[in-house]
């Protein structure tokens, strides 16, 4: 057969093109295999800049091949981890979704970024991209390893959001998934307080046991023995409260006029001593100064990262920096939400104030506060004397519920001098009026335990109350100098 | 002359021995045609009867290897054969061929005188002298093994062709002489073969025969059979000075060392032992098992149906393995002289390795395809075997259809080149599969992968009805609930269990691991100062969808195996985890089938209200057409408020079930 010549002009040249792209196909994979393995071998001796040049190069080179997805990976874990800039992986992440989707690679870029981004969020509805990314990994990718952690965090991201029962949905289907991944332990621990949350106490207690049992090793399981023994001592056992007496060691006046007590996330103790002007954490039996001076503090908390934040009339808010907060005269309460924002309260203001992460204020509705705590929901828990009850707050600010002053108590009690609450929802409250004492209540605003000073045989100035981990009480005495434990 | 000092290998003595008794045989009946033709022709003087007779017996005999006693049959045979046509005109041209060859088959041959006239002697004579060398042979000493040309011949020998011979003599315990020797017609030659000693000898007899025998622990070939009870003298040469240990084995039998010492040396001589009897070495093997149906087999070969007991065996390893009508179960056993040796079998799902796909070559492939190929004894949870000499394809597509395995297992290369990755795909014939990558050159490519085949979650666990915690400062286990069957027994909640079955506890951890020692349908326990005997029974546990250390084929085949001996609410236990395993394959409808064809009576725990929800999950997979159906599986679960997943003590289904009807709500 023969073909006019026109033919073979094209088809010859085609045929090239044809040849040629294949062996560049193929020398562009081993190309970008090599460039790969140099640059994994660099950043295993820590030469990074290195490692990076050379993935950079791996990116300019091979842009399609399947190692340019994984160093898309590898550039973006480097931001995070070594660089701590997480924002400065989110290009490479971006580059990975678009140019790479069909890799399993890009599961894990989905996975990074959907944390970056959650990481970020700052109020419910920025966590709706980083859900997103999360719910994307679960549809392109249903059997990648990533897929109980996107879960996890997706259940993460609706407790924030104060949708418990979808929030547990995922924590267990990251557990039915695989319990054996990574984060399995936390999946079983949040799973276990949000069923606390939904009310279900039981399957609470069976899942923090259950936790222990598994993943035995873990931290989630020593975060879970506390959590356990304080719910079935609080609410199951509830034993008499019973004053150990001065506290730790028997020690009487050894502080100057205690009259804040905090605990942080890791259960240390911090104590405010008014005439000191200044907090300190308690380490063994002794007090170790921490955090900054400040004058007529009245309020005390310890935020997420362990530091501490105090309240003043005159200055606000005082941490690394300092938060003004415009009409404060009678600040009561302080903690920080999840957002990083601060809730505060004052006594003679009939709102609570809310102070961004960003610095932004707003106000929320709510009856003048003689004292204030946090709640595991994200929400707030304030006492209104003017009102004679506790109000529980959503983390919205809305209420959920309302416990009269002395309800169920043998008599009842006009003021709230303090009031504490544990991470799992217990609130405790120093008393006085009628009933002069220390009461504890439920997340559900159930009365649990009580005693009067009389009968626990105290006699002082009691003006700071906390909430142990092992299921103790303890009272802060300003005039006496002292610590009180309560058993 | 030249001198050779060779080593004597008794295994030639042994091989040549074999060669000649494993010599054809011949049919036993010509030795009757034999006798028959001598007396024709001696007693009725029928000539052509004989004559007839002894040609059978010729072509039966003639070009062929024969043992000494058919070889001579067959020269006497020509002897007769010679005198017969020599009578006979017809014939008599014959005569010379026969003469001829009795000549190449036995130089030696004697023609018989009494049957043989003289005439017919001269002329053998004249055809030995005309073709022959006559040779005169000194042999000292006697018994010694003479070979011409390298083949065999008998001591006696005294005629040669003519040409040039190697001729070797050789005796255990001597020195081997070997001589070139040319020979020439009507020069007749004397040949003297005298042998240096240079070591001892011993000679044994087993029973019985076929023992390996070993010399200061070097093999040194077996005892050969004999028509007696002892086997064939085995000649032990070259024991050099000194004492020497001689271990004769026979498998079934035990052993025998015996220390020679330097006495059997000293001077080098010639040594007969006691006959070697060696007592039997036996083991019993007991074989239990639970199912149905078995028939075991030790090394292929069946040894009945089980259960067996006390079965008497040569002690020794075997390969055992137990067919059942649906699974298997193998094992190697080492059954030890003297004892018991005990195996609790179990139909398993039954693994067949049918090979690698593709031609490709790689490094370490005969490495990798060996470790497959003997994965066997480092399975604990499938039964293996391996097909050799079948395609892949050919030996799955048979065995799907024989049904004689639930699972398959073949390899073929990954898809670089060149390869460096190996794709093992496990699947059952249903269709699911399970892949792995493997390098062949690791250390152990195939250890992952071994861990996720053995590793079999529990499908339910021991239950006695109460949930327990650790409660610090509590003396044990701290009830928190009690259900209906530890209630009435009086159980309490908020109280410490102490002990279980007089076993002191302290944690949860303890209590579970005294309940899974438990026996029987009760337990004991200690609350307070009460003793209470529980009902112990089991609750259903489920297995995880995606977790990477499973095997999803090997659990669908394990799961089908026990429910077809289980009932109950195991069954649907065990039913409901195919519907798990099912949906990690995302086959949402297989799942959906097997959940609607289940029931669990139990109300607690793993129970229809799973069952339930699960059902509602998969429909809602199914897609948008299932949605009211969905809703209606999710709003039966909520019946069952105290229905957990995962476990007796998971959370609750409500909740979720709850969660999924407003997700799905418009």
């Amino acid at each position: 057969m023969f073909l006019p010549q026109s033919w073979m002009f094209r088809i010859r040249p085609a045929a090239m093109v044809c040849l040629a792209t294949f062996t560049l196909g193929a020398q562009e994979s081993s190309l970008a295999e090599r460039l790969y393995v140099s640059g994994d071998r660099a950043y295993a001796r820590k030469a990074y800049t290195e490692a990076l040049e050379t993935w950079n190069q791996l990116l300019s080179q091979a842009p399609q091949s399947p190692f340019a997805a994984q160093a898309l990976v590898r550039l973006a874990r480097h931001q995070m981890e070594q660089e701590r800039k997480p924002e400065a992986a989110l290009p490479f992440l971006e580059r990975l979704k678009n140019e790479h989707i069909k890799t399993p690679w890009a599961a894990e870029g989905m996975l990074m970024r959907g944390r970056i981004l959650m990481d970020q969020a700052r109020k419910p509805q920025d966590l709706r991209e980083a859900m997103g990314e999360f719910n994307r990994l679960a549809d392109l990718f249903p059997d990648h390893p990533a897929l109980p952690e996107a879960r996890y965090r997706l259940g993460l991201a609706y407790e924030m959001q104060g949708q418990w029962s979808r929030a547990l949905q995922h924590h267990l289907e990251a557990l039915r998934l695989d319990p054996t991944f990574a984060l399995a332990p936390a999946a079983h621990l949040r799973a276990a307080e949000v069923m606390d949350i939904l009310g279900d106490l039981p399957g609470c207690l069976r899942t923090l046991q259950e936790l222990r049992l598994r993943y035995p090793q873990s931290s989630e399981a020593k975060e879970a023995q506390w959590r356990l023994a304080v719910r079935v001592k609080h609410r199951l056992q509830k034993p008499v409260l019973t004053s150990e007496g001065p506290w730790p060691n028997g020690k009487t006046k050894w502080l100057k006029t205690p009259t804040l007590l905090a605990v942080g996330p890791r259960g240390d103790l911090f104590i405010y001593q008014d005439d000191r002007d200044q907090a300190f954490r308690l380490e063994g039996a002794d007090a170790v100064a921490v955090g900054p001076l400040v004058k007529n503090a009245k309020a005390l908390t310890v935020m997420a990262d362990g530091q501490l934040a105090l309240l003043s009339a005159k200055n606000g808010i005082t941490h690394a920096s300092t938060v003004p907060v415009a009409g404060l005269s009678y600040p009561t309460g302080l903690f920080q939400d999840g957002w990083q924002g601060f809730w505060v309260s004052d006594a003679k203001n009939a709102a609570l104030t809310l102070v961004g992460a960003d610095g932004a204020t707003r106000t929320l509705p709510s009856p003048a506060a003689t004292a204030m705590a946090s709640l595991p929901t994200g929400g707030a828990v304030v006492a209104s004397d003017a009102n004679r009850s506790l109000l529980f707050l959503d983390a919205t600010g809305q209420p959920k519920l309302t416990v009269p002053y002395g309800k169920d108590l043998p008599a009842p009690f006009r003021s709230v001098l303090s009031l504490a609450s544990d991470p799992t929802g217990h609130v405790a409250a120093i008393v006085e009026g009628p009933f002069e004492g220390v009461v504890l209540w439920g997340p559900d605003g159930a009365l649990l335990r009580f005693a009067a000073f009389k009968t626990l045989g105290l006699n002082g100035r009691f003006r700071a109350i906390a909430l142990d981990r092992t299921g103790g009480v303890i009272l802060a005495d300003r005039s006496n100098d002292l610590l009180i434990r309560l058993n | 002359m030249s001198l050779l000092r060779t080593c004597f290998v008794p295994l030639l003595f042994a091989a040549s021995s074999l060669w000649t008794t494993a010599a054809l045989g011949q049919d036993p009946q010509l030795k009757d045609t034999f006798q028959q033709a001598k007396v024709l022709w001696g007693n009725q003087g029928d000539r052509d009867g004989a004559t007839a007779r002894f040609e059978q017996v010729q072509s039966a005999l003639e070009g062929k290897e024969l043992k000494s006693e058919w070889a001579q049959i067959l020269a006497e045979t020509y002897n007769w054969l010679a005198v017969l046509d020599s009578g006979s005109a017809a014939r008599k041209s014959r005569v010379n061929a026969h003469l001829e060859a009795l000549l190449n088959l036995n130089p030696d041959f004697e023609l018989d005188s009494a049957i043989t006239n003289g005439r017919l002697l001269a002329a053998f004579d004249a055809l030995r002298n005309a073709k022959l060398v006559k040779v005169a042979l000194t042999l000292e000493p006697q018994g010694g093994e003479l070979k011409v040309d390298g083949k065999l011949r008998s001591s006696a020998l005294k005629f040669l062709a003519p040409g040039s011979h190697r001729i070797t003599y050789q005796k255990p315990g001597f020195q081997t002489v070997e001589s070139q020797v040319e020979l020439a017609l009507k020069e007749p030659k004397a040949l003297e073969f005298k042998l240096q000693r240079t070591s001892s000898t011993v000679t044994i007899h087993t029973s019985p025969a076929g023992a390996e025998v070993l010399l200061d622990g070097k093999a040194q070939g077996q005892t050969l059979d004999s028509s007696g009870e002892l086997s064939a003298p085995f000649v032990l040469g070259d024991l050099g000075s000194g004492s020497h240990v001689l271990e004769v084995r026979a498998p079934c039998f035990k052993s025998r060392r015996i220390e020679l010492d330097p006495s059997f040396t000293a001077p080098f001589q010639d040594h007969t032992l006691e006959p070697l009897r060696l007592e039997p070495s036996r083991g019993r093997l007991t074989v239990q098992s639970d199912a149905t149906g078995g028939e075991l087999f030790l090394d292929g070969k069946s040894q009945g149906k089980v259960p067996v007991q006390d079965l008497q065996v040569c002690a020794g390893t075997y390969d055992l393995t137990v067919r059942y009508p649906a699974g298997g179960f193998s094992t190697r056993i080492d059954v030890r002289e003297d004892q018991g040796q005990s195996v609790i079998a179990k139909p398993m799902a039954r693994l067949v390795y049918v090979g690698f796909e593709g031609e490709e070559d790689f490094a370490g492939k005969d490495r990798l395809l060996k470790a497959l190929e003997t994965l066997g004894p480092r399975l604990t949870t499938l039964a293996f075997t391996a097909i050799k000499g079948e395609s892949p394809q050919a030996a799955m597509a048979r065995l799907k259809t024989s049904g004689e395995a639930e699972l398959v297992l073949w390899v073929k290369p990954g898809a670089g080149r060149p390869v460096q990755d190996v794709e093992l795909i496990l699947a059952t014939f249903q269709g699911e599969e399970a892949r792995a990558q493997v390098k062949p050159l690791e250390q152990d490519p195939l250890q992952g992968w071994v861990e996720r085949l053995n590793h079999l979650p529990p499908f339910s666990r021991p239950w006695i009805g109460a949930t327990l915690l650790d409660v610090p400062g509590e003396a044990g286990p701290w009830v928190l609930e009690v259900q209906e069957g530890a209630q009435s027994a009086g159980l309490k909640a908020n109280l410490p269990i102490t002990q279980v079955n007089g076993q002191a506890v302290a944690t949860v951890a303890e209590f579970r691991t005294a309940l899974d020692q438990a026996k029987g349908e009760t337990v004991t326990v200690m609350q307070g100062s009460e003793s209470l005997r529980l009902p112990l029974t089991r609750a259903g546990l489920e297995i995880p969808v995606n977790a990477p250390d499973l095997c999803y084929p090997v659990l669908l085949a394990e799961l089908r195996l026990r429910a077809a001996e289980a009932k109950g609410d195991e069954l649907g236990w065990l039913r409901l985890d195919q519907a798990l395993a099912f949906m990690h394959f995302r086959r949402h409808d297989r799942a959906l089938e097997i959940l609607r064809d289940t029931r669990i009576l139990a109300t607690r725990g793993v129970s229809q209200g799973t069952l339930d929800y699960y059902t509602g999950v998969c429909l809602q997979r199914l897609g948008q057409a299932y949605v009211p159906e969905a809703i209606q599986a999710f709003s039966q679960a909520l019946k069952y408020p105290n229905a957990t997943l995962f476990g007796p003590e998971g959370p609750l289904v409500a909740p979720l079930a709850r969660q999924a009807m407003d997700d799905l709500r418009p």
